[in-house]
């Protein structure tokens, strides 16, 4: 007897995770798999290495050569209409050998070519002892939300100098 | 959408040179499904707004929107006071342009369309002011009357007729309630027809009298609140001192209702202090002298003794302050 699962908001990510993977950082965008990829200021000069062993998300080594803005994870989502949805969400486990503080967002793409962020409350620290963290947006408390966008993404913000971190998983949910 | 909005809810919308935020309204609207009719009042805009626009930008099909318009300004009162003239759904609630209904709101349709008969039903909202302190919810100025009242939890309740004076001096906002069409009409309850404090008939009628009210402590609408800005709202002249003509109307009314309106008394003069306070905090110089004149005739003409110890006991700030403005009786 199978349960009924709801579609998954990004298939990629599971796809990406479930995959074998050790590769080099590129400088601007590296592509881990379907909808799921890095994304840096080019003029952080990026390089480092990223790893993802099977059933594994992400373990990600970032050494940049130059000074940037910003360095993220990005996440394409496939939403449903957003009317119908109360909570927006996700849960990762994470460690870092240094303590690192991450934000999360939710991004919205707009007509104009743009976007926007809906940022979670919560910041997300990763320590030497792995945690979990659990974070999501009560959608009628983001009145600044656009109802409908061409595209939405999750960004996960990294730092923008050399950190290591370990992402044991991600998963996005909306209910 | 193709299914029918859980409630028989026309919703009725003043708007005045704020295309871009009605648009967005309407959207809002379009795809939470709550309104089986929309009517726009433009007030005096130029350009004026084409229907085939709004219907176009907001995705709403034409035939749920109506397009009326007032040839020159005469303010949200008197387009809330048109549109009603127009509905023919059973339910009415009012928004202003900039507003948004939330998801909670649609829940609460939901529920009003499974219950018994009411006159009006009152919701919480979101003051953007707020979320400056990443907090959600109303005021606690509102709050505080929720709490009073013992309704601030609660998906639909019934109000006692003890809460009801609590819950009326919470900011007379039209867009926190969803009437039942005929109440409004059949008792003659309309917007003044100023420029600004236009709701305070509107919400103390409402109060005074209804026979069933409800209360809901969803959140069913964020209210954009920019200080300083150009709305109605922030306007600081003479014309506030036309806020004496719906204060007037309604202590009368108290008065003649005696003694059913005796316990709205002391609530709606304690909000009246409250609010000349307010008006005389952000009126500009010259008008001073005129509000003090006659917020000096207006109190004294209505306050009796008791209502004086009663107001002195429950806003003491408020009276403190009132007295050494308008000369009142220590």
């Amino acid at each position: 007897m199978s349960a009924l699962q709801p579609a998954p908001l990004c298939p990629g990510l599971d796809t990406f995770t479930a995959s074998r993977q050790d590769r080099p950082l590129q400088a601007a965008r590296t592509d881990l798999g379907p909808g799921v990829f890095l994304n840096a200021d080019p003029a952080l000069q990026l390089a480092g290495s990223y790893s993802s062993p099977a059933g594994y998300f992400l373990d990600l080594s970032a050494a940049p050569a130059g000074s940037g803005s910003w360095f993220g994870l990005h996440v394409v989502l496939q939403l449903p209409p957003l009317q119908g949805i109360a909570y927006l969400g996700f849960a990762c486990r994470l460690a870092s050998p240094e303590p690192q503080t991450l934000r999360a967002s939710l991004r919205s793409g707009t007509h104009d070519g743009g976007f926007s962020d809906c940022f979670f409350d919560k910041h997300i620290l990763a320590s030497e002892r792995a945690h979990s963290h659990l974070d999501a947006l009560y959608l009628d408390c983001c009145p600044d939300l656009p109802l409908s966008a061409p595209w939405r993404e999750l960004v996960l913000f990294l730092p923008c100098r050399d950190f290591d971190l370990n992402l044991m998983h991600l998963h996005l949910f909306a209910v | 959408m193709s299914s029918d909005p859980p409630l028989d809810l026309t919703i009725a919308i003043p708007s005045y040179d704020d295309n871009g935020q009605l648009t967005r309204l309407l959207r809002h609207l379009e795809a939470l499904n709550i309104a089986r009719q929309v009517i726009v009042v433009d007030d005096g805009s130029l350009p004026a707004p084409a229907l085939e626009a709004l219907a176009w930008d907001s995705g709403l099909a034409p035939d749920r929107l109506i397009l009326l318009r007032q040839s020159r300004v005469l303010g949200a009162g008197a387009a809330r006071n048109r549109a009603l003239l127009y509905v023919k759904t059973r339910h009415l609630m009012f928004l202003d342009a900039d507003d948004l209904p939330t998801r909670e709101l649609r829940s609460l349709c939901h529920t009003l369309a499974q219950a018994d008969p009411f006159d009006f039903c009152i919701f919480q909202h979101h003051d953007s002011r707020m979320a400056r302190d990443s907090l959600w919810g109303q005021m606690p100025f509102d709050q505080d009357f929720w709490v009073q009242a013992g309704l601030a939890q609660g998906g639909l309740r019934p109000v006692a007729d003890a809460a009801a004076p609590l819950l009326a001096q919470t900011a007379n906002y039209p867009w926190n309630k969803i009437y039942r069409t005929d109440f409004l009409l059949d008792q003659n309850i309309r917007c003044s027809e100023t420029l600004v404090h236009n709701d305070i008939a509107l919400h103390w009628q409402s109060f005074l009298r209804a026979r069933r009210i409800l209360s809901s402590a969803r959140t069913g609408v964020t209210h954009f609140v920019q200080p300083g800005g150009g709305r109605l709202t922030n306007r600081l002249d003479g014309e506030r001192l036309r806020v004496f003509e719906p204060l007037e109307q309604i202590a009368l009314e108290i008065a003649a209702r005696h003694p059913a309106g005796a316990p709205y008394s002391a609530a709606f003069f304690g909000f009246a202090l409250g609010l000349l306070n307010w008006v005389q905090d952000t009126l500009a110089p010259e008008f001073q002298a005129g509000l003090k004149s006659r917020g000096n005739a207006f109190l004294r003409r209505h306050l009796s003794r008791g209502l004086i110890r009663q107001l002195k006991q429950q806003r003491p700030a408020d009276w403190q302050r009132a007295a050494e403005l308008f000369s009142l009786p220590g």
